[in-house]
């Protein structure tokens, strides 16, 4: 009875038509395994390269155990190794950075999308795809000759004489008299030094704000118009249609720009070698030299031997588990944010 | 273009006996448009445009695209202020002031003059939300004083029924004909005098077409309404005046029974009865 139906089709027209079927089938296989094998080279990587840097590094870590995390020694010529004045260079550098990058990107996003005039929106969008293009090795150059001595001359002494507790100008301020605390943040050894982690907290904010604010500006367009106009007709102010509007609307978009400048903050190396002062003395002061994982390595890895290696080697696994951290928090954070919307 | 000024000042025009007819002629103008141009850069968008906007009508505004006609509406509120290089001159007076007049403030007229788009654009926050957030603009009000407005203006949008238990959730949950309705609410939330609505139905089906047009009804015993539409049947089913615009002029304006039975245009009959357009 079923052969009925195929008895009209030549044999040979069946055959070529199985023959095509089974070949697109195998082709469509190899393309999926194919695609595949893109996604899990990244994984691959990933996970290589943060096995092989613990692996290196549980030199350092059996040495000192928990005590590498909190110690603020780095002494080479004694062997004895701690990380915690490079952990917190990195994360005090780049939480400088955010503090301006954040305001000045937002501003420049805005400025762009609401604001400028058409004929001003291409040109300033050039620049600041320029910027981004800047090699960090010139920004580091220019923060050690240009802009750390322009700190010493002109903002350092500012700091100090409102936040510290030893100013230039000798009068201790009221808010260093009634603030607790806040001294300890603006102290300086070498009030005329202008390297320090304040300096290369500003630098990496000039390099993180093209990442930031082109990525704010790519997603504030996405806004439609049509919304925009519905707030503007409602006598929304374009403050109000900001930041009613635009900003709940592109929240999550905006939160990963954040953070993929705040990744770039982390890691960068020569910029912040260059005006960090590679000191490995601990301080709360952000106007005192210190170091960051990525310059430590940077400037060590050429001549390190042995347990110092390893020392590195964990330092750079350490840089994966700061950024994984920081990953995280967003995580936690936009999910947060999404179930007080009620979604 | 000086005959349409004729038609829209002469007092009683049209003739034919309509059960509306003497309402309508006592109607006062609630808006009234003199010599209004419009320039869209270099652009000569809109061209003398006269006419007068009865108080507690519906005023519908026809013709094909690029007429002109949603132009007009956007000066009506001066939402094409929000861009550059768009300017409009002329005068257009609501309760005896300019509305055109830089001086006239932008926060006053949104609240007088309400806004209605084409597609539905519920904001990204709750239902609550999204019709107290454009009071919050205007009057400060207690959780209680606030709680009774939203309630009263989705009621005035016929949406209060269906969203009552779910004040609560995101506005983005809601149908296509729901959202508009509450776009409605959001717009009638701040008391205005007049309001615009741009289309409001092209992107919506026949069923929640027709439940706005009924809405559209009810409104006009407390609204001014004037509406953009490239729907001639709608227009004929829910306007009082029907003004007709081509190429950034107005063709003809008077009762919408007149236009769509016996217009004084050739044009105008051309384009009612499908001729182009």
């Amino acid at each position: 009875m079923h052969a009925t139906v195929s008895t009209a089709v030549p044999s040979a027209e069946r055959a070529s038509e199985a023959a095509r079927n089974a070949k697109d089938s195998r082709d469509d296989r190899l393309f999926g395994w194919v695609l595949k094998g893109c996604a899990l080279l990244v994984l691959l990587a990933l996970v290589g390269a943060a096995g092989s840097t613990l692996w290196l590094g549980m030199d350092a870590f059996h040495t000192f155990g928990f005590g590498f995390l909190t110690s603020a020694a780095w002494d080479p010529s004694n062997d004895q190794y701690g990380a915690l004045v490079p952990i917190m260079g990195t994360v005090g550098t780049a939480f400088i950075a955010l503090l301006f990058a954040v305001p000045v990107s937002f501003g420049i996003a805005l400025f762009l999308t609401e604001i400028a005039p058409q004929w001003l929106r291409g040109p300033v969008s050039s620049a600041i795809e320029l910027l981004a293009g800047i090699p960090s090795i010139i920004y580091g150059m220019w923060g050690l000759f240009i802009f750390a001595p322009f700190v010493a001359e002109h903002v350092k002494p500012w700091l100090m004489n409102n936040f510290s507790a030893d100013p230039p100008d000798g009068q201790v301020s009221w808010i260093v008299q009634h603030v607790p605390w806040i001294a300890k943040f603006f102290a300086s050894e070498y009030p005329f030094f202008g390297a320090g982690v304040f300096t290369a907290g500003l630098v990496l904010a000039v390099m993180i704000i093209p990442f930031i604010s082109s990525v704010m500006r790519e997603v504030f367009q996405t806004v439609p118009t049509r919304l925009k106009e519905s707030a503007y007709a409602l006598g929304s102010s374009t403050w109000e249609v900001v930041w009613d509007i635009v900003v709940p609307y592109t929240r999550t978009a905006v939160i990963g720009g954040i953070f993929l400048g705040l990744g770039r903050a982390l890691g960068e190396t020569m910029a912040v070698a260059f005006v960090l002062g590679n000191t490995f003395k601990f301080s709360w002061s952000l106007l005192e030299t210190g170091s960051s994982i990525a310059s430590t390595i940077a400037n060590q890895f050429g001549e390190a031997q042995g347990l110092q290696r390893s020392a590195l080697m964990a330092l750079a696994f350490l840089l994966f588990v700061v950024t994984f951290i920081v990953l995280l928090i967003a995580r936690l954070m936009l999910r947060r944010l999404a179930t007080k919307e009620g979604k | 273009m000086t005959n349409m000024n004729e038609v829209a000042s002469q007092p009683g025009f049209g003739t034919s006996p309509h059960a509306a007819t003497a309402d309508l002629d006592q109607a006062a103008p609630k808006m009234v448009a003199r010599d209004v141009n419009f320039h869209y850069n270099d652009f000569h968008a809109l061209k003398h445009i006269s006419m007068d906007v009865p108080e507690k009508k519906v005023t519908a505004i026809i013709g094909p695209s690029g007429c002109g006609k949603s132009t007009l509406l956007r000066i009506f509120n001066r939402i094409y202020a929000i861009y550059p290089g768009l300017r409009a001159s002329g005068e257009i007076i609501l309760d005896g002031e300019n509305i055109l007049d830089p001086k006239y403030s932008l926060n006053r007229l949104r609240s007088k003059v309400g806004m209605v788009f084409q597609k539905p654009v519920p904001f990204p926050m709750t239902i609550f939300e999204n019709v107290a957030y454009g009071i919050r603009h205007h009057e400060k009000l207690s959780r209680s004083e606030m709680e009774s407005r939203v309630e009263q203006a989705l009621r005035g949008a016929a949406l209060w029924d269906e969203v009552k238990d779910k004040l609560k959730n995101s506005a983005l949950g809601l149908s296509g004909g729901q959202q508009q309705r509450l776009c409605i609410a959001r717009g009638i939330a701040l008391k205005p005098e007049v309001l615009l609505l741009d289309e409001p139905t092209s992107a919506l089906d026949p069923i929640a077409t027709s439940r706005i047009e009924q809405l559209v009804e009810e409104l006009k015993k407390d609204f001014t309404i004037v509406i953009v539409t490239h729907n001639m049947q709608q227009a004929a089913r829910v306007s009082d005046m029907t003004a007709f615009m081509y190429m950034g002029e107005l063709i003809e304006f008077d009762r919408t029974e007149k236009i769509f039975t016996k217009p004084d245009k050739k044009q105008t009959e051309d384009y009612i009865t499908g001729r182009f357009g």
